[in-house]
């Protein structure tokens, strides 16, 4: 997949859970995302039932959050992946699956501790994994959040880890 | 089950062939509007809730939704128009008094409407606001009666200092605040935003009889606090804090009576800051008790001015009623550093309907009315006069300083500008875009990150249409346009209205 | 196969051996290049692969992976990683105080450290063998007639195999299309032999389940959820024996033909996989020299008990933190933690090893199934253990959640697993849910059902700002 321009930067998207109205136009824009026409009334009425979002919206009562892969540090999921489908993109951070390699034997869905990673059920292989939309400039669940709780951007500690493991390449 | 005689006044028109199913519109309407039927994967709609606020159309992602009016239509009947009829089955369902709120809709004419402003030609030329200096600063505070110099005597030195001790003032980057508007009517987010956009751009927002939150105490410096009837959140700690201190007497939309806050909307944390039992109404009364004439306000300001040790301005609100012009004197010559009118047309979380619709006199009147008087008095100088009711534009805004103000609050714009869609529903707390609700499902929707910077962009581009009116009249400075009835001609109104404005008819020239 | 040219022909050296190139030994290989760019490091395997995922066996006998798909790491992994790759060298002996090893051909490798990730070899029970005829064997070349098979001399016998190499995959799959098997036996109704169950049945075979236990899948399945697994599979016409093992088996022309049970049924036979269990393969390292219980016993940092000398993957005792002990926990992902863990400390580094716990995930005939940790707790056992329980026998489905003193040790989810990882980070992280029992029961159950600071920390940490 192209990377997004200019993108040795570490953004992870991250929500403010006191302003998500639980609205899930997040989960909406994804699967448009995601789908083959990218056009949203043809993806839905023509495509739903094979485009799942990779984002999940969580909701008790009045408090609600989205919550996506986080392209942890130290992923377990890479880690657990019998058919190297799971990788961590040395440069980006970024964590995708390779549907073709994928067997669907569901390690990652046993280890993930988010539990954001889902199985497709008429692919039987993973389907909904975030990729972090890395051909779009900002990820389409940041842009398109009503009520902005969603925020792509870096933090201090992403910085670190990233600079670590770029200064042990360069040893 | 009685019979239903109200009818819904809004339909929801959903294109089938561009709705998703997605169930947005579900989610978001407080009014449980739109219910999805998971057998036959549709949406349904049940109109007679809809209040028409908007929020469902404006989320729709592919914009399959539109409000209209339901425009059942009534015979033909010029005397027993609809909202007549409308009003006599409620309240013959209700049997209590009809509330609504926001400002009066009614077609009372718009005197903003039928003002222009002039322009300069060949004879005074205009000016670029953007390659000269445009001034809007504005000062609201007492001004002294003269000014006194102390010249340097000696020779090598010659500069000039004042002598005249000034009185305390607040300095505004533009001539617009924001109105008051209570926590517990508006939620803590959107008194948030206009704190934080005030605080930002460099004017001040009021508090309202609300009281003022802990959590807004960062924003002190730009706070004018006000004390009402009912005296909520009033002690110590709010007087200092505040920049200047407004004694509210009346307010535009219920003139003669007094604000309500019903007891589902006290929460703890407003129960907290009005300090109130959690859960009891919030009734103000109509009267301040302990003002039963002039002199007794007299004797409020000045306990206020000790109580803040004469460092704050100390003003008074008032609706705009008939007597506006010597009511005004008489606050003016009581002491008060600002006088705040409130028109007809002033928007209100919660209001009597007959009140909002009937009673007091729209601002534009008022304010020229009570600039002409406070001037043949000798005493204009002794007040800041601030307009408020149904300020809607910079060119309002402007034209209320031309006929005498020298600020305009806004209320009911600012809301529109963090989503509000005037429904008029605020007093049943349901508000859809998180603005007049106090429930935590609802306040989520107004982010005050978002609220703060609409807020801000509205002050921007008013600012900078002020700016661009007076330059094209060929002023530099607020401070000449004050009063100016020069730059202002009617169109469209009787010789009574423009006397009473005191601006000359368009075609009319010196 | 790379040769330096500047050391003698019998030796080598590298600062790094790695014994095994699976999981373990390139998750070493992996994190001692993260550290030292420089070092010499050699992997040496007793296979002819580059690399392979063992779990992805049993994919590639049901034909849903094609050779080229079972490996793990990219084509170019080791010339990337400038990493030595030696393919069918099996390491016959190690001398722990000499620091060098000696392979089958002879040659000597020193080393500086040494990981040993050599993993588990099959087990294969002793099994009594009535035949007519001999059997030709497939090694020596000569006629060999036996009384018994077990470990040294099953693959003489044609028709039998276990499975847990890709050489024993590809091997089936030829023995299945030249003598055109069309019902296979399995023996042993663990974890191996349900996956192997698992790629059989979808590709249409009949198949015999052999399970010493009351049930299949026993280590990690409780009666209701193998109750369910297994009522899948009969419907698809396949037997299931429980509390049964094969006592004896028949051989004609050198083949299997067929076996007789413990409670003497008879059944007919052409192939027969045994997959009773795996047992680190430790059989190189003679008298003494390293501390070997089960497998070899590791600390916190990997390291065995030989100086210099680390181990790690399904050759290792290493700590398993629910039950306190050093247990041998022979999963992938363990595999790969320890490896990568071992690689660090190899290269200087000083990362402590968490610790395990058993896992496991596997989808059998359309139901996707998950257990973690201790499982088989029942409530009354212990007065601190309590079991939540949803049995939905006629949807397949079942969840389990086994808790003692408020924190969850043990998880079956069949059926929906969706977000089973919650569960794991609960367990790993050793969470008191006291305070959100009730919401376990839940469909949805979620991370906002989780007590307050553990979301905070679980988030803040890398994501969601609370």
């Amino acid at each position: 997949m192209q990377e997004r321009p200019g993108d040795d930067c570490m953004k992870r998207i991250y929500i403010q859970e006191e302003y998500c109205i639980g609205c899930r136009l997040c989960e909406i824009y994804c699967q448009v995302k995601h789908s083959k026409s990218k056009k949203i009334i043809k993806a839905f009425k023509e495509e739903l039932v094979d485009i799942m979002p990779r984002v999940l919206v969580e909701e008790i009562g009045y408090n609600s959050f989205a919550i996506q892969c986080r392209h942890c540090a130290d992923a377990p999921c890479v880690e657990a992946c019998i058919s190297g489908a799971m990788q961590k993109n040395k440069n980006t951070g970024v964590v995708t699956c390779d549907e073709d390699k994928c067997v669907g034997c569901w390690s990652c869905i046993m280890v993930c501790p988010y539990g954001v990673i889902r199985r497709g059920l008429s692919s039987g292989k993973i389907a909904s994994k975030c990729d972090l939309c890395v051909d779009e400039e900002i990820p389409v669940c940041v842009k398109n959040c009503p009520n902005e709780a969603l925020k792509f951007i870096e933090k201090d500690e992403d910085k670190k880890d990233m600079m670590r493991s770029k200064n042990e390449k360069k040893k | 089950m009685a019979l239903k005689l109200t009818q819904s006044e809004f339909e929801t028109e959903r294109d089938e062939n561009k709705c998703i199913s997605c169930q947005v519109c579900v989610r978001q309407c407080s009014n449980d509007v739109h219910e999805y039927d998971s057998d036959q994967d549709t949406i349904y709609s049940d109109n007679l809730k809809c209040v028409g606020c908007h929020r469902c159309e404006s989320l729709c992602p592919t914009g399959a939704l539109k409000i209209k009016e339901r425009d059942s239509q009534f015979k033909t009947n010029y005397n027993w128009s609809p909202d007549h009829l409308r009003n006599i089955y409620r309240q013959a369902d209700s049997g209590g008094v009809l509330l609504t709120g926001m400002g009066s809709d009614k077609p009372y004419t718009v005197y903003w409407d039928r003002i222009l402003f002039n322009a300069s030609q060949v004879t005074n030329p205009s000016i670029d606001p953007l390659r000269e200096p445009m001034e809007i600063k504005t000062f609201i505070g007492r001004k002294p009666d003269k000014l006194e110099f102390k010249k340097n005597k000696n020779l090598k030195n010659k500069s000039i200092k004042l002598k005249t001790k000034m009185y305390p003032q607040l300095e505004l980057s533009t001539p617009i605040m924001f109105s008051a508007m209570s926590y517990g009517s508006i939620s803590f987010n959107a008194c948030k935003s206009l704190a934080s956009a005030a605080s930002q751009f460099g004017t001040y927002y009021n508090t309202g009889e609300g009281g003022l939150h802990k959590d807004l105490y960062k924003y002190a410096e730009n706070t004018i606090v006000q004390v009402a009837s009912g005296r909520y959140g009033v002690d110590v700690d709010y007087l200092n804090k505040g920049s200047a201190v407004e004694i509210k007497i009346g307010q535009g939309a219920k003139p003669g009576i007094g604000g309500h806050l019903p007891g589902e909307k006290v929460t703890e944390d407003i129960s907290n800051t009005r300090m109130i039992p959690e859960g009891t109404d919030a009734l103000s009364p109509a009267p301040h008790h302990d003002i039963y004439s002039i002199e007794d306000l007299a004797q409020l300001i000045y306990a206020l001015k000790e109580a803040t040790d004469w460092s704050k301005p100390v003003g008074v609100k008032v609706s705009a009623v008939h007597n506006i012009a010597p009511i005004a004197s008489g606050i003016v010559r009581a002491g008060a550093d600002f006088v705040t009118i409130d028109g007809l047309r002033g928007g209100t979380g919660a209001a009597p309907q007959t009140i909002r619709d009937n009673v007091g006199i729209p601002i534009e009147l008022a304010v020229a009315a009570v600039d002409e008087r406070l001037r043949e008095e000798g005493i204009r100088h002794k007040a800041s006069i601030i307009a408020a009711g149904s300020i809607r534009s910079s060119s309002d805004a402007i034209k209320a300083i031309a006929l005498g103000a020298d600020a305009v609050y806004i209320g009911t714009a600012a809301l529109i500008a963090m989503g509000c869609h005037l429904c008029q529903k605020c007093y049943t707390g349901k508000c859809n875009w998180g603005i007049a609700t106090q429930d935590p499902y609802l306040t989520k929707r107004l982010n005050p990150d978002i609220g703060t910077r609409r807020l801000l962009n509205l002050l921007r581009g008013w600012s900078l249409e002020i700016k661009e009116m007076l330059g094209g009249a060929g002023i530099n400075a607020i401070e000449s346009l004050k009063g100016n009835r020069e730059h202002l001609r009617g169109i469209g109104l009787s010789d009574r209205e423009l006397t009473v404005l005191g601006i000359k008819h368009a075609g009319e020239a010196w | 196969m790379r040769r330096k040219n500047n050391i003698p022909k019998k030796d080598e050296m590298a600062d790094y051996i790695i014994i095994g190139n699976s999981a373990a030994g390139l998750a070493a290989a992996d994190s001692i290049r993260k550290l030292d760019k420089a070092g010499k490091v050699m992997v040496l395997t007793e296979e002819n692969y580059p690399n392979y995922s063992k779990p992805m066996i049993t994919y590639f006998l049901a034909k849903t992976v094609s050779l080229d798909k079972v490996y793990f790491k990219d084509k170019k992994f080791y010339r990337d990683n400038n990493i030595d790759i030696r393919l069918n060298t099996r390491v016959k002996s190690v001398d722990t105080a000499g620091m060098f090893l000696t392979v089958e051909s002879g040659r000597i490798f020193y080393f500086k450290k040494l990981l040993i990730a050599s993993g588990g070899k099959p087990i294969v029970p002793r099994i009594r063998v009535i035949g007519t005829g001999t059997i030709e064997s497939s090694r020596s070349g000569k006629d060999k007639t036996f009384d018994f098979m077990d470990g040294t001399n099953y693959r003489d016998i044609g028709g039998i195999f276990t499975l847990t190499t890709l050489d024993d995959a590809i091997k089936i799959r030829d023995y299945i299309e030249k003598n055109k098997i069309k019902e296979i036996s399995i023996l042993g109704g663990g974890l191996i032999g349900l996956k192997a169950a698992e790629a059989f049945l979808e590709t249409g075979f009949d198949i015999n389940i052999i399970e010493l236990a009351n049930r299949i899948l026993a280590a990690t399945f409780d009666q209701q959820a193998s109750g369910i697994i297994e009522k899948k599979i009969k419907s698809k016409g396949s037997n299931i024996y429980k509390n049964n093992t094969i006592e004896e088996i028949y051989i004609t022309d050198g083949k299997i033909s067929g076996y007789r049970l413990k409670d003497s049924e008879k059944r007919g036979c052409r192939l027969l996989i045994s997959a009773v269990g795996v047992s680190p393969d430790t059989g190189f390292i003679s008298g003494g020299k390293l501390k070997i219980n089960r497998g070899i016993v590791v600390d916190d940092y990997m390291r065995t008990s030989g100086k210099n000398i680390y181990a790690a993957g399904d050759v290792v005792e290493g700590p398993d933190m629910l039950r306190g002990e050093k247990r041998n926990i022979a999963i992938w992902p363990l595999a790969v933690r320890q490896g990568g863990t071992a690689g660090i400390n190899m290269a200087g580094g000083n990362e402590k090893y968490s610790g395990g716990f058993f896992m496991n995930s596997v989808e059998i005939l359309q139901i996707p199934s998950i257990s973690m940790g201790l499982t088989n707790a029942e409530e009354g056992e212990d007065k601190n253990i309590e079991v939540f329980k949803d049995f939905n026998p006629k949807k397949n489905m079942y969840k389990k959640v086994v808790m003692k003193e408020n924190r969850i040790i043990g998880v079956i989810l069949v059926g929906n697993i969706e977000r089973a990882g919650i569960y794991a980070g609960l367990i790993r992280n050793q969470i008191d849910i006291s305070s959100v029992k009730e919401n376990i029961s839940k469909e949805d159950f979620g991370i906002i059902h989780l007590p307050a600071d553990y979301k905070k920390h679980l988030v803040v940490g890398e994501g969601i700002e609370v």
